[in-house]
């Protein structure tokens, strides 16, 4: 047994396990908010979200 | 014989964060984010012409993030402070849930996004005015002021007092008087707040050698700033009505409630004696946050008096 997690490296706990997908989820979340605002807003500026004052 | 020593290298042990997304919600420190989201929508509710849904979301989402951002880098910069007081201790740092490091990570991504997206989606002058108000915070008040001077919270209220100022110029482009007004009232309130609050929590920041007011200058110098700041405050807040920017709504709530305050002021500087000053400022800082808090709201409320007055027939003709 031991000679397997040492093959396998680190071996994370359960609450590391549990924390690390949390943390993916929020990650992947931010990201899409990212994009649909990013989606909204060239929407709503049409051709003129390329028209950036400064 | 060999050149080469077979040695193992000794590595620290490898750290696992076990840091939930509650943990990094705090560093994010929410109540003052709500607060500076509140005073940002009253900046965005007051600026004149068409700012459409989205684009007004977008521009408080930002001004959200970079608070989020400051709040985060400021905990990364003081987790040696916040674990020697108790209204800190309990922070993501001090508990060792999350490491200096990681939040410096976050803080930084956090205000890298909120800035570059303010200023691709917006406009590059908000854009602009998010990034230096988080460079005040973090730069000159967490790293510069805060452990040096008395004067901290001062000269460092400048920067929660800017949220407003950056939604204004995130729905019109520009500056105009009505913002800064907002800017003065925030930033002319920071003071008595949080001497309030040093009051009361003098041991802590003596623990932790943070030189604030009370701990420098003593408490009764601190009494005497707090109700000098507080007339000040109740001046330039009510001015803006004499003076025709905001209605007279405004202006009568703006005198009760600085009647209030320098009611509360007053009181804290005659009570000496131990308990009678505790509960002075104790009852000082909760309604310092509830007159901010009432003033903004009293301006919104304007805006949409304002904006429903004719639907309904009133101000017409």
């Amino acid at each position: 047994m031991d000679e397997k997690r040492e093959r396998e490296g680190i071996v994370l706990t359960e609450a590391q396990l549990r924390s690390r997908r949390q943390r993916s989820i929020a990650i992947a979340l931010a990201l899409g908010v990212l994009v649909v605002l990013f989606f909204a807003v060239t929407i709503v500026k049409g051709p003129a979200v390329l028209n950036r004052p400064l | 014989m060999s050149v080469v020593d077979h040695n193992t290298l000794e590595l620290a042990p490898v750290r696992i964060s076990e840091a939930e997304v509650g943990d990094y919600l705090a560093l994010l420190k929410p109540r003052v984010m709500s607060l500076v989201v509140f005073t940002a929508l009253v900046g965005l509710a007051l600026a004149p012409g068409h700012f459409h849904p989205v684009l007004a979301f977008t521009s408080l989402l930002c001004i959200a993030v970079g608070a989020g951002a400051s709040g985060a880098l400021n905990m990364a910069l003081e987790g040696d402070i916040d674990a020697m007081m108790s209204r800190t201790a309990n922070r993501p740092i001090p508990r060792g849930k999350i490491t200096r490091e990681e939040a410096m990570a976050f803080g930084v991504t956090l205000a890298f996004f909120s800035v570059l997206t303010l200023g691709i989606l917006v406009n590059w002058y908000a854009g602009a005015l998010l990034a230096f108000t988080i460079f005040f915070y973090v730069v000159i008040y967490t790293m510069g002021l805060k452990r040096r001077t008395a004067q901290n919270i001062v000269i460092g209220g400048a920067a929660g007092s800017l949220p407003p100022v950056v939604a204004w110029v995130a729905a019109t482009g520009s500056i105009s008087v009505e913002p800064l007004l907002l800017f003065l009232i925030i930033f002319f309130w920071t003071p008595p707040h949080f001497w309030a609050l040093a009051l009361f929590r003098s041991d802590d920041y003596a623990r932790a050698g943070v030189p604030m007011l009370p701990v420098v200058a003593g408490p009764d110098a601190t009494r005497l700033q707090i109700l000098l700041y507080t007339i000040v405050l109740v001046a330039i807040a009510v001015a803006p009505w004499p003076l025709g920017y905001f209605d007279a709504i405004y202006g009568v709530t703006s005198l009760i409630l600085g009647a209030g305050m320098l009611a509360l002021a007053a009181n804290i500087y005659v009570s000496r004696e131990r308990s009678q000053s505790l509960r002075a400022t104790r009852k000082m800082f909760a309604f310092s946050i509830f007159y901010l808090f009432a003033l903004f709201a009293t301006l919104l409320l304007e805006v949409v008096v304002r904006t429903i007055a004719p639907w309904i027939g009133f101000g017409v003709g």
